[in-house]
């Protein structure tokens, strides 16, 4: 008996404590310039990177994942590979859909409340737009497009300054549309998605993960946690 | 043999005594509750494998229902891609302008 306690005793310390959780608090880079790659994730973004590599959801095409809460942007080649983060501007209002007809209508007849960035996994291309532009369409059909710092927006709205601020809780500001540093998007993304484009991944602002992207489920059954 | 062993041997065989009898005494009991623990074990161990079999299926059809998603997602994605484009090549004053 005695012996069968000593044993116990002296084999407490070798048992594992409960694991270590990754860090869930969003990272948001510090300066207008592109992070290194590698740099912190937010826990719901890693999540969904994770997935994407594995399950190799992109099939042969480069992708980025937008988290909204942290107002980062983070791009990946063909391959899984981080080609760096970056911060972005986002949608004035929270919210993750996109209000019916809103596709339609001119930039001033979107009301306050319409002003989202709608979440959920795009295939984004090149394509036309008004005025003969060529604009990186994140979702074309709700004219949701990823771009750098539009030239004629007021400067009341203080755009560069928003992106360059610290935090990320004054980068919502835009109609919808995901603004992001004009160097990181001439340098990185529009070389990288001129061709066939890619994927954009819009993390949620209130909906559950799962409710966007419902793969995660499956992702999280083969790895065994069993949800 | 010292008087002191004559005194102290008395005392020391009732010591062993009861400290062996006290031994088996726990022994016996031991294996009655590890006997109980056993069956229990048994009885868990099978409804474990019933449980793990149906989470097993389970798995497979996500999987299956998954891999046909995820086909179906793609299809979308192309026949989405080619009416985007079409749209797109309409009239300049049918083009849409981004939510900047």
């Amino acid at each position: 008996m005695i012996p069968l306690f000593l044993a116990l005793a002296v084999l407490a310390p070798a048992i594992p404590a409960t694991e270590g959780v990754r860090a869930a608090e969003p990272a948001k880079p510090q300066a207008d310039m592109p992070q290194e790659a590698g740099a912190k994730l937010s826990g719901e973004a890693a999540r969904v990177a994770d997935w994407i590599a594995a399950s190799r959801d992109n099939g042969a095409l480069p992708y980025i994942i937008v988290d909204k809460k942290a107002a980062v942007l983070s791009l990946y080649d063909a391959s899984g590979k981080s080609l760096g983060h970056a911060p972005v501007l986002i949608g004035v209002a929270v919210g993750d859909e996109a209000s019916p007809g809103i596709g339609s209508k001119n930039l001033a007849e979107i009301g306050p409340a319409e002003k989202t960035t709608p979440a959920g996994r795009f295939l984004a291309k090149f394509g036309l737009a008004a005025g003969r532009q060529k604009v990186l369409w994140v979702d074309y059909a709700t004219s949701v497009a990823l771009h750098p710092i539009p030239k004629g927006a007021p400067k009341r709205e203080r755009r560069r300054e928003r992106m360059l601020s610290p935090t990320g809780d004054d980068n919502r500001i835009t109609f919808g549309c995901i603004n992001l540093p004009v160097a990181f998007y001439g340098k990185n993304v529009s070389p990288l998605f001129r061709k066939k484009g890619g994927y954009v991944y819009v993390l949620p602002d209130t909906k559950p993960l799962e409710a966007v992207f419902p793969r995660l489920r499956v992702q999280a059954a083969m790895n065994g946690g069993g949800g | 043999m010292s008087r002191s062993f004559t005194k102290f041997a008395p005392l020391a065989v009732i010591l062993v005594g009861s400290l062996a009898l006290g031994g088996c005494a726990t022994k016996g009991f031991v294996r009655e509750q590890v006997a109980a623990v056993n069956q229990r074990v048994d009885a868990l161990d099978s409804r474990l494998q019933a449980t793990d079999a149906t989470a097993k299926s389970a798995l497979a059809e996500a999987q299956a229902a998954s891999g046909q998603a995820q086909n179906n997602g793609q299809r979308l994605d192309q026949i989405n891609a080619r009416v985007d484009g079409i749209e797109q090549r309409m009239q300049e004053n049918q083009r849409k302008r981004p939510r900047n």
